[in-house]
């Protein structure tokens, strides 16, 4: 265990935090405002880096980039509008809107492998791959730098947002108190589309900084989603800064547990985290918020 | 009157049911329709005991792969690797289960809402990682093959035997879900579910109600992979996905959740319509999930509620006209 190893695990290991962090975020925005676990987050992620691969033929990198996510973006509106909106004002039960969400979840997987084909192709980043090597120790490419600068710009952006505009106000008092908000003037169903969107931008923007670092295809949404909503529900619904801490440290503890370790323990000790904190604290660590 | 009838009538019915599903075989030899037809038994085991964990006792769990995984692989590893029977590792796997299912039930009964789905994915993910990872004792992802097949009096129970054999799990199943719905612990379960409260001050202990019906809802999973591991004789880690999770719950939701007639024709259709239509997994996957969501909207009790929609109609119409 050199020196030069645990640089490495640090890098590396923050490197996978932030991206855990900000699906973490994009799940928070949702569930914080309406109280709505959405799992079909990994897979707008997903989509934005296939639709970019598919862009990127005919247009401009930044033109690509902009495009890709906006239309992950919309697929998020619009699938609150299409069926969360309808299912809500009809108070459907619980199990039909877990059912429901899992099933975008799943038509959204598919429906990209049905029309994009399950194979993985190679999506470029935006900065240069050549890695960058430092003191002849330490190896490291441009795109974890990319991702560093993005995350710390998003979780800095969507903090702002939540506290000077008034949108992002209006999801914060959704939050404390739905039935206080609307007779304050809130309009819920304009909140969980908002909410939804958010979500939905965050996970795309997010999308587009991992699949450089792997490839792009129909499953790359499936480990990020699932390790995104255990650090929100580890990290808690106080405030975005738990998933930026739970993901950060997920991230650390992963990747050192596979270089010293093992593999499957790497694997597995996400999983077994959250068990144990729901085991311990049936409400989440950090109790949700007022939201009750 | 009804009630005198009744318990003579319910024998009758089962027999004659048992009977005419032990006669299949009889009329269709195809090896191709007789997998299907026993493919459809373990699906039927495994969409019956959901409904009743989620429609009857008011609970979902997003493991039910993963018990039917456990299912499979105990006796199927037990079988290849040590040379045990097959017909001893049944009770081994549904006792196995059982036990797992009441040491992760006990924590996981007390969560509601969304962190009681999150916590049985992640049990189901878990469970597959480990299989995956455990290479010497469950082959890893190539999995098992050549299990030693079961025997009744040096007879090997293959094609149409092996399916008298599903059909037997699967009406031994229906029967215990069918005789808890009249029992104390079945009115113990639904009272749990409608109102905790209630039940509590009536003396039911609604923890151990709850885990109780998790519990053989496990069980029964169990009994689902046994069956699978001696029709196919080999295993793959792709038995526990929770993918099959969700396309069990698609088929008990689109059949219509607390109706069994519904599940039973839900199940039947989901489950045979695919190959008739030789769609490729992923397809599959897809267009349930579109149906799932179509149901969800537009018809939220499913085809059960359907059907009793158009029995009540029915009977109002055939009421008017008597009333005429």
């Amino acid at each position: 265990m050199t020196l030069q190893s645990i640089l490495q695990v640090l890098v590396s290991g923050l490197q996978v935090g932030c991206i855990y962090a900000l699906m973490a975020l994009s799940f928070y925005v949702i569930q914080s405002a309406t109280g709505i676990l959405n799992f079909a987050q990994g897979e707008w992620a997903m989509i934005s880096a296939v639709l970019g691969v598919v862009f990127l033929p005919f247009v401009p990198y930044p033109i690509a980039i902009a495009a890709a996510i906006a239309g992950a973006t919309s697929l998020a509106i619009l699938s609150e509008r299409l069926f969360i909106r309808r299912l809500e004002s009809r108070n459907a039960s619980l199990v039909t809107i877990i059912l429901s969400l899992l099933g975008i979840m799943i038509v959204a997987r598919y429906g990209t492998a049905l029309l994009f084909g399950q194979e993985e192709y190679p999506l470029p980043g935006p900065a240069r791959s050549e890695i960058i090597e430092i003191g002849g120790e330490l190896y490291l490419l441009p795109q974890t730098l990319v991702i560093y600068a993005a995350t710390v710009a998003v979780f800095a952006a969507v903090e702002l947002h939540m506290r000077r505009t008034k949108l992002g106000r209006s999801l914060r008092v959704a939050a404390i108190d739905p039935i206080g908000a609307q007779l304050i003037g809130v309009d819920l169903n304009r909140v969980r589309a908002y909410a939804f969107g958010l979500g939905g931008l965050i996970a795309a923007v997010a999308g587009w900084l991992y699949a450089p670092l792997y490839a792009a295809g129909y499953m790359i949404g499936v480990v990020p989603g699932v390790k995104g909503f255990i650090v929100m529900v580890i990290g808690g619904m106080a405030s975005p800064l738990g998933s930026l801490l739970g993901g950060i440290t997920l991230g650390l503890i992963e990747v050192a547990a596979a270089r010293y370790f093992s593999s499957l323990y790497s694997e597995a000790l996400a999983f077994v985290v959250l068990m144990g904190v729901l085991f311990v604290r049936p409400e989440g660590l950090i109790a949700a918020g007022t939201r009750s | 009157m009804h009630r005198l009838l009744s318990p003579n009538l319910r024998w009758l019915r089962w027999t004659a049911g048992a009977l005419l599903l032990a006669l299949f075989p009889v009329f269709v030899r195809e090896p191709y329709y007789i997998t299907l037809a026993v493919n459809l038994a373990i699906t039927l085991i495994l969409t019956l005991s959901l409904n009743f964990v989620v429609g009857t006792s008011g609970q979902w769990s997003f493991a039910h792969a993963a018990f039917f995984g456990m299912g499979a692989y105990v006796p199927g590893v037990l079988a290849s690797r040590f040379g045990l029977d097959g017909w001893l590792g049944l009770p081994l796997s549904v006792a196995l289960t059982s036990v797992l299912a009441t040491v992760v039930g006990l924590p996981i009964v007390r969560l509601r809402g969304y962190y009681l789905a999150v916590c049985t994915l992640a049990l189901g993910f878990l469970a597959e990682i480990i299989v995956r990872q455990a290479v010497d004792l469950t082959g890893g992802g190539y999995g098992i093959q050549q299990i030693p097949p079961l025997f009744i009096a040096g007879y090997r129970l293959h094609g149409g035997s092996y399916y008298l054999l599903a059909v037997a799990a699967l009406l031994a199943s229906s029967l215990l879900l069918d005789n808890l719905k009249g029992s104390t612990l079945g009115h113990a379960i639904v009272a749990s579910r409608d109102n905790p409260i209630a039940a509590a001050s009536c003396g039911i202990n609604v923890g151990r109600v709850k885990l109780t019906a998790f519990v053989i809802s496990a069980a029964l999973a169990a009994l689902a992979g046994w069956v699978h591991t001696f029709y196919y004789l080999a295993l793959n880690p792709s038995l526990l996905a929770s993918d099959l999770t969700f396309l069990w719950y698609f088929m008990v939701f689109i059949g219509g959740l607390g109706s069994v007639p519904g599940v039973v024709i839900g199940t039947a259709l989901l489950s045979v319509a695919p190959e008739f239509l030789g769609m490729a997994t992923h397809n599959q996957v897809l267009a349930f999930g579109l149906l799932m969501l179509g149901v969800a909207l537009f018809a939220p009790r499913g085809i059960g509620g359907a059907l009793t929609g158009l029995l009540q109609t029915g009977r109002l119409l055939a009421a008017e006209r008597s009333a005429k």
